[in-house]
Formats: structure tokens, C-alpha cells, sequence
């Protein structure tokens, strides 16, 4: 006998998570309230929800810390948001081995404040990152200033344990520094936005904390001259880990007096070697015709403040360094005022657009599109309202080809569309 | 299986007669790669220049039902570019071209048959290298490089092959040509460019590879220590690491390693060393000045016998001189060996080579190590004598215990040289039903034939067969729906 009625599932539900963790409703996601939320204690309970869903042909949207909802398509329907809250532990620490697994609802600030005490960091700063879940950061591959030395995600997630759309449990990668056993199947999990599988732990790669770190604030008048300044850091012997692009709009949010456009050149390793390239930082900047001043520690908390404090539309932008000064002017020309930032020395920005209406921002979209499509670039909506997102695509095109392999993957490991159905590129 | 005259004219209009190798002794050159235990020729050889080529080769081959080998320079060292099922192995031998190199952007796309060491000749001179340096790095080629995600001793700092990739354009099992990632730093979508990395050819044929580059750091510096054994070694890897201190190699000889060595190049490394530690930083002048003197003082700390920092490029070179020529070295002492590539968490080296020892005895075989110990990955060289009957069965068996004994502690199969017919086998010790299951199916979304590259990377295990679903989780009495 088959079991559909609303109160059957709900009977279903609640006897994996237990009564007091199963919610009728729930906080909306992406403006929809959901049929049901749900809070595993154990990831054995999270497959166990899945599996339900996936029997009774109820839709799953994975929720972390919920800062990351608007990214993608709107929903089309949400039964079941599976909360990862009570699975925020942190289960392996290994300082030796510079390795710790976490289940996905743990947020980097919580695994940060356990790592300071062994001098070791996750670099992982997207913004907000302190209350974002790990999880979260993977499904959605964001990244921060800390990625111009460290990389991404992709970089750092070695394994990683997941519930596929049926409900089984499935481990890919290992937890060692160095592997190539297998597929990487880590690397299909980051920025999937969990449309292959409910990421429910992750193993991740460390680094040890810096010594000791500078952080310099270069003020250009002109793009061209930002651009120039970045190009002449990366064919330098310097090894920054941040050169961070801020305008005037971001240096305004930051408390800062508003020049143009600045960088902000961060160097962390032993003191000597700081202060030994100081002066050369020094040297390109005023190269580039740029005046430095040298910034206090608090520096990367305030510009982290004030990224996450932008509301409304914001976008991603994947370019290349020798484009930064065309794709400044070009966000400027299709949408003045619009704030910028982001790692200048890999071309990964972020454009705070703020109000936007769908049509004007379809037609920027389109434009700044065109712009990075030469270089395989990409311009993402992050997040605007619903309203807007449900009238232009947020991911723009993929190429065929790599959309048809793409869609291959997903019919393959999730043809009823159980998870995040309909909200990644294509409509995957 | 011999291929229709029908596949054979239609390779040979495809590739001109130069561009197909039919003759048994032709086909003799490619019946294995350095892994000489898997032998088998393919039914022909063919030498494509373009990726139109290539997409022409596997869909006339896709056509015929018959199997693709893909192989760079074949020194891999896993049984991968061999042919146990037959059929066409496609050699990327002339596909070397360096398609583009853009220094303001940090990247070049070449050809997957490009020598990995001639990229970073040809960017040297304006202050850039590519990474990745596996020891093969002056003959492998870039496309082989990438089907097997290759490591080196200075992927400890770097990191591996995919770390490094950017971009691909591969013609997959389909027979379609799909270009993934690209020199921007997002792209929407799967990250294709990271599953396609280490298939093994099994999901398709590379056909341009776009890399990063790397600026030349400004100093680097080479530091031999020497110690009584290889636990006392690893316990000081241990400590270094612990320091916060990420050198670019930190690799291991032990003392049957450093008596081939120093017969086969001279004198380079201390007699009566039970093991060697070369340490290399690289970076910042003044970073790598007093990382050297911290690592130096570590080493010291930890009984090490004698150590010494390269004074100039000369001294640097001699002490890596032995560490490269190590494995032609071994030949000093052994006739033929297996080498283990498994990896251990760094911080159970001590263990390990504990186990090691005493794996040694029990099987009286000699181990000879060179390894990079800064990432716990293990190279041993188990020697054996193969003119001397069950000697290579017993090598076996012992490399089949230390594998085991790695996994146990919480290792991989796998560090830097991949799966190929090797160690297929050997993935059910790491990865249960469910996670074969899914790689499998991974394999058939590019694949759905089966033709390419068969018989390497994943096991003939039923979890890896069609119509097989692993068990789900069991629901809760009465919520069946």
C-alpha cells in the first residue's frame, strides 16, 4: 500500500529525525515555504531523508547557514529543506597531517576558532565566511581575497561524503593530502550546488597560519593603471596572498577615503621576509603611479564587514587579469554605481549592483557576457530577488557540448530531480 | 581481436600510411608502458596530428566497437597506455605543439604530447615554470601528465597535475569534441576540467591542455640531512611540518637507496646514512633563508647525523643529481623491483617505515626507498630477482601487505601515478560498493560504450557492472511509500 498522503510523509519524516526536529513549513527558501524542514542529528539520518524523498517524489533543497539561497534559478517547488544546523562537528582533527574532516554544517568560523589554537588556517574567506557553513562554501564554490595564494574549495576539499539523490551514502576522494585513487570526484561536488548529492561531510586540506602579516592599501586614479600595478605584482618574485581590488563605492563602505580604484596587497610570512618585500610591493605600486599607506591588522575584517553588508543584486565575475580594466568600465557603463571588488590578481569580482530591475539587468548581463566570452569567462547573478531571477537565466550559457555532458551527469546520478531540481545551469 | 580491413583502410585514409603502424614488430614498441608486467600490443598504432583527427579515430572506432588506448610518452607506470583488449592505441607523439603562451594571464595551451619539461623551457627565460614535475618530467609528456594526475617532489608545496589545469578540450568516448574551463577564474557549471583530470583516458582523448604558470621564486635552497634511520627521519618530516613550515620537496632515501646512488654517480650522499632527507625551499630570499636555518636547527633537534645547506646551484644540482638518477641507480643492486606509490598521513611515516622493516624481513626481500616523504607518499622499490623461481610472487605479496598496511592507516592506493590494470584491484580496500558504483557510472556518462581504455582504473568488482545499485538505507517500519 502506498503511503502518499501528506500526513503519511510526515509520519515518515518524523520517524527518522524525531517529532521535535521535523517542522510543518519553515523559513522560506528563495521565497517559497517549504512542505516540510528537517534537522538530522546524524548524516545517516540526512540519507534516510533522502531516500524518502526520492520514494515519494518530494523535491530536496540542502540548507547550511542559508546566506547562499538566492544563488541560481527560483525553485519551482520545495517539499523538503534539509537542514544541515545539528551536523556542525567537527570529526577529525589532524594538525600533524594538516587535515580535518568536518560534517558540511559546520561554519568556517567555528572551524577557524579550533584551528587558531594550532596556528593553522582554512583559507577560505568568501564574504561573511565566519557564519557561512563549509558545506555551503563547497555547493557553491565561494571564494574570497585568500584565494589569490590558496586557491578555492576545489583546492582544498581532498574527500567528501554525500547522499546521492537516492539516498545512498557515497564517499569520494581521500583524506590524505596527496591522492589520485579513482575519479576526483570532490572536484564534481564543488559549485554543483548539491544538485548531485547532499554534501554531509568534507575533508579538507590546512596551511599553517602565517607569522606574522602586512597589508598595504595602493589608491590609482585610473583603471589602467590598477591593471598595470597587478600585472607588474604578478611577474614579480613577491608572493602576496591577497591583492584585492576594491573601488571607490567599497572603499567608502570600508570607512575609507574614496580614490578611484585601490588595491589592497597583503603579504603573510615570517617578519623579515614581510618587511624584505614591503619595499618592493612599495616599488611596483608607485611604478603604477599609485600612492601606498600601510593598513592595520583590523583591515580584511572591515572589508569582510562590509562586502556581506551590500544587499540586493550582486554578481560574479570570471575574467582574467589582463581584462580588469575593461571589465571595471564595462560594469560601469552598463551599471553605474555599481561596487567592485574581488581578487584582482586571478580576475575573480564581485559587482554589488544593489537595485537592479530584470530588464536593464538582463540587457548588462548580456553585454558584460559578451565581454568575457573570448577568455571562457562567466558572469553569475549571486543573488537578486526572486522577481529578477525568474526573468533572465543567472548562470548565463554554457556551450553546448560541455551543457550536454553536463546534463548527462545529472540525468545519470539524479533522473528523478530530486535535489535542487531545476536551479543550476540549465536548468539542471 | 584483429581489426576489419574496413577500420584499417579507413585509418589509413584518415592518417596517411606514416600515420598508422601496422606491422607486428611496429606494434611490438607499444605493447607496454614502464610497468613491463602488463604486456599486450595493440592491432594498430595511430599517429594523429589535429583534434579533428582524433574525434575521426575514436568515432570510426566507436562505429567498429573497437577499443582506444590513448598513450603520451609511455613511461607511465601502471599498465596504462598497454592493450589487453586490442584494438587502436592513439599515440599524442605528434601533437607537441605549444599553442599559445599568454604571460599577462599566466597560462599556455599546448597539445597533450608536448614533453612536460619543454614548457618551462620555452617560458624559463621570462621568469615563469609549470609545477607539476613528476621525475619523468624531461620525457613525459603534459597529456600524460594529465590522464593520470601526475604528482612530483615539488607538488608538496604546488600541488598535483589538476592544481594546474585550467582548462581542456577532450574528445570523449561520444566521439564529441567538449571544451571545459578556460583562463577565467569561474565558469558556471560542473567543474568538468576537475573530473577530467586523471580518467586515464577513460573518459576520452585530451586533445589541448590550457596550464597555469608560475613565477619563478626569487631564492631557492637545498638541504641534505642525514639520519641513523628512516623512523628517526620521518619523526623530523613530522617536525617540520608541524613548524608551519610547507617545504617545496622534502624527499627520503633510505640506506640501500644511497649505496645505489652514490655507486652509480659518485659520491653524494654520506656513507653509512641509515636515511637522507634533501629539503628544498624555495621562495622569498629572506623566507627562505630562515626556513633553512629553522629546518637545519629541526633536524638537529632530531638526532640527525649531518646537515648541510647547497652553497650555490652547483652543490644544489649534485644533491639532486642522486635523487633523480635514483631510480636508473637502483639497478646496482637489483635486477628487477615493484614500486609501491600508496600514501600514508604524514604523520604516520614512523609506522610505516616500522612496517616496512619488518615486511622486509618476513619476505626477505630487500626495499630500497626514495620517496616524498612531506606528503606521506611511499615509494618503495621491492627488489626481486626474476630469474629466480616465485621471487616475483613473493615481491607481490609483500607489496600487496604494505598496501594493505597503508589503507589500515588511514592512507590511499594511489599517491601520484594512478590506477591503470596495476592497482584496480586494489580500490575496494579504500572504496566501498557505493563509491565503485558511482565512479562507474561517472565512466559511462563519457563512455557509454565501453571502449575506452578498457580493463584500466576501475576493478572488475559487481559494483562496477552494469544493473548494479548499491543497497540504499533501510527506511523506518511503516514509512514505505
Amino acid at each position: 500500500m502506498a503511503l502518499t498522503t501528506s500526513a503519511a510523509l510526515a509520519d515518515g519524516l518524523r520517524a527518522i529525525v524525531g517529532a521535535a526536529h521535523l517542522r510543518e513549513g519553515g523559513a522560506p527558501v528563495d521565497g517559497v515555504v517549504p512542505r516540510w524542514s528537517a534537522e538530522p542529528e546524524t548524516i545517516e539520518q540526512a540519507a534516510l531523508l533522502v531516500a524518502l524523498a526520492h520514494d515519494a517524489r518530494l523535491t530536496v533543497v540542502p540548507r547550511g547557514a542559508g546566506t547562499a539561497l538566492e544563488l541560481g534559478h527560483p525553485p519551482a517547488r520545495v517539499d523538503l529543506v534539509l537542514e544541515t544546523r545539528r551536523l556542525g562537528a567537527v570529526l577529525e582533527y589532524q594538525p600533524e597531517d594538516l587535515t580535518v574532516t568536518v560534517q558540511a554544517g559546520c561554519t568556517a568560523g567555528a572551524l577557524s576558532a579550533q584551528l587558531a589554537a594550532r596556528r593553522q588556517i582554512l583559507p577560505l574567506d568568501p564574504p561573511g565566511w565566519a557564519g557561512r557553513s563549509l558545506g555551503g562554501i563547497a555547493a557553491t564554490h565561494a571564494s574570497g581575497p585568500l584565494r589569490q595564494r590558496y586557491g578555492t574549495m576545489r583546492d582544498l576539499l581532498l574527500g567528501v561524503r554525500f547522499a546521492q539523490a537516492d539516498g545512498v551514502l557515497t564517499w569520494g576522494g581521500a583524506k590524505v593530502v596527496k591522492s589520485v585513487s579513482g575519479y576526483d570526484v570532490p572536484k564534481l561536488m564543488v559549485g554543483a550546488l548539491g544538485t548531485l548529492g547532499v554534501l554531509l561531510e568534507l575533508t579538507l586540506r590546512l596551511h599553517p597560519a602565517p607569522d606574522h602579516e602586512s597589508t598595504w592599501l595602493a589608491s590609482f586614479r585610473t583603471p589602467a593603471q590598477v591593471q598595470e600595478c597587478v600585472a607588474a605584482l604578478l611577474d614579480s618574485t613577491v608572493q602576496p596572498n591577497r591583492i584585492e581590488l576594491l573601488n571607490a563605492r567599497v572603499l567608502t563602505a570600508c570607512g575609507l577615503p574614496a580614490s578611484a580604484t585601490a588595491l589592497a596587497v597583503s603579504i603573510g610570512t615570517i617578519e623579515p621576509a614581510v618587511r624584505a618585500q614591503e619595499g618592493l610591493v612599495k616599488a611596483l605600486v608607485q611604478r603604477a603611479r599609485g600612492t601606498v599607506e600601510t593598513m592595520g591588522a583590523s583591515f580584511w575584517r572591515t572589508y569582510d564587514r562590509a562586502l556581506a553588508g551590500f544587499e540586493g543584486v550582486t554578481l560574479r565575475i570570471g575574467t582574467v587579469p589582463a581584462r580588469l580594466a575593461d571589465t571595471l568600465a564595462s560594469v560601469q557603463a552598463v551599471l553605474p554605481d555599481t561596487a567592485m571588488a574581488g581578487c584582482a590578481g586571478l580576475g575573480a569580482l564581485h559587482a554589488l549592483v544593489g537595485h537592479a530591475e530584470a530588464p536593464a539587468l538582463q540587457a548588462a548581463l548580456d553585454r558584460l557576457r559578451e565581454r568575457v566570452d573570448d577568455v571562457g569567462g562567466s558572469v553569475i547573478v549571486e543573488r537578486a530577488p526572486r522577481a529578477v531571477r525568474e526573468r533572465l537565466d543567472p548562470w548565463g550559457p554554457v556551450p553546448e557540448p560541455a551543457l550536454a555532458a553536463m546534463r548527462a551527469i545529472k540525468t545519470e546520478f539524479d533522473p528523478r530531480g530530486v535535489l535542487n531540481a531545476g536551479r543550476f545551469v540549465g536548468g539542471l | 581481436m584483429a581489426l576489419s580491413a574496413s577500420v584499417v583502410a579507413g585509418l589509413q585514409r584518415l592518417l596517411g600510411p606514416a600515420g598508422v603502424v601496422l606491422t607486428p614488430e611496429g606494434r611490438l614498441t607499444y605493447e607496454s608502458d614502464m610497468l613491463t608486467l602488463y604486456k599486450a600490443a595493440p592491432d594498430a598504432v595511430v599517429l594523429p596530428m589535429t583534434t579533428n583527427e582524433v574525434q575521426a579515430i575514436v568515432r570510426l572506432c566507436r562505429e567498429a566497437r573497437v577499443p582506444i588506448v590513448p598513450r603520451g610518452s609511455g613511461t607511465g607506470l601502471i599498465g596504462g597506455a598497454t592493450a589487453p583488449h586490442g584494438g587502436v592505441m592513439v599515440s599524442m607523439t605528434r601533437m607537441t605543439q605549444i599553442l599559445e603562451v599568454d604571460f599577462p594571464n599566466r597560462c599556455a595551451t599546448v597539445q597533450p604530447g608536448l614533453i612536460n619539461l619543454w614548457l618551462t623551457n620555452a617560458v624559463r627565460d621570462r621568469g615563469w615554470f609549470f609545477a607539476p614535475d613528476p621525475s619523468s618530467q624531461m620525457v613525459s609528456s603534459i597529456g600524460g601528465n594529465v590522464a593520470t594526475n601526475a604528482g612530483g617532489p615539488h607538488c608538496l608545496k604546488y600541488g598535483i597535475t589538476t592544481n594546474h589545469v585550467l582548462g581542456l578540450e577532450i574528445v570523449t568516448g561520444t566521439g564529441d569534441v567538449v571544451r571545459v574551463g578556460g583562463k577565467a577564474s569561474e565558469r558556471a557549471g560542473y567543474d568538468l576540467t576537475g573530473v577530467l583530470v586523471g580518467n586515464e583516458g577513460t573518459f576520452g582523448l585530451v586533445t589541448a591542455i590550457t596550464v597555469r604558470l608560475l613565477h619563478l621564486p626569487e631564492a631557492v635552497k637545498t638541504a641534505l640531512a642525514s639520519f641513523a634511520s628512516v623512523v628517526e627521519a620521518s619523526e623530523a618530516v613530522s617536525a617540520i611540518i608541524a613548524a608551519g613550515i610547507i617545504p617545496a620537496a622534502l624527499e627520503m632515501l633510505d640506506d640501500a637507496m644511497i649505496g645505489a646512488v652514490n655507486a652509480a654517480v659518485g659520491k653524494v650522499y654520506p656513507d653509512g646514512a641509515g636515511a637522507v632527507l634533501l629539503i628544498e625551499l624555495d621562495g622569498p630570499r629572506a623566507e627562505v633563508e630562515a626556513q633553512a636555518e629553522r629546518v637545519a636547527a629541526i633536524c638537529r633537534e632530531r638526532q640527525a647525523l649531518m646537515v648541510t645547506v647547497a652553497r650555490d646551484e652547483a652543490e644544489r644540482a649534485l644533491l639532486w643529481k642522486g635523487r633523480k638518477e635514483a631510480a636508473g641507480a637502483v639497478g646496482r643492486i637489483t635486477a628487477a623491483y615493484l614500486l609501491q606509490d600508496a600514501v600514508v598521513p604524514r604523520s604516520r611515516l614512523p609506522q610505516i617505515m616500522r612496517e616496512m622493516v619488518a615486511i622486509s624481513k618476513r619476505h626477505n626481500l630487500l626495499f630500497a626507498n626514495v620517496f616524498h616523504a612531506g606528503d606521506g607518499n611511499l615509494h618503495p622499490l621491492i627488489c626481486y630477482d626474476d630469474r629466480k623461481p616465485g621471487e616475483l610472487e613473493r615481491a607481490q605479496q609483500a607489496n600487496e601487505e604494505l598496501l594493505h598496511a597503508c589503507i589500515a592507516l588511514g592512507g590511499t592506493v594511489s599517491g601520484e601515478h594512478g590506477i591503470g590494470m596495476d592497482k584496480a584491484k586494489n580500490l575496494p580496500l579504500q572504496y566501498a560498493e557505493a563509491d565503485l558504483n558511482f565512479m562507474y557510472r561517472l565512466r559511462r556518462v563519457f563512455d557509454p560504450d565501453g571502449l575506452m581504455n578498457p580493463a584500466k582504473l576501475l576493478p572488475s568488482h559487481p559494483a562496477c557492472g552494469e544493473g548494479f545499485r548499491p543497497s540504499r538505507p533501510t527506511l523506518p517500519a511503516g514509512t514505505w511509500v
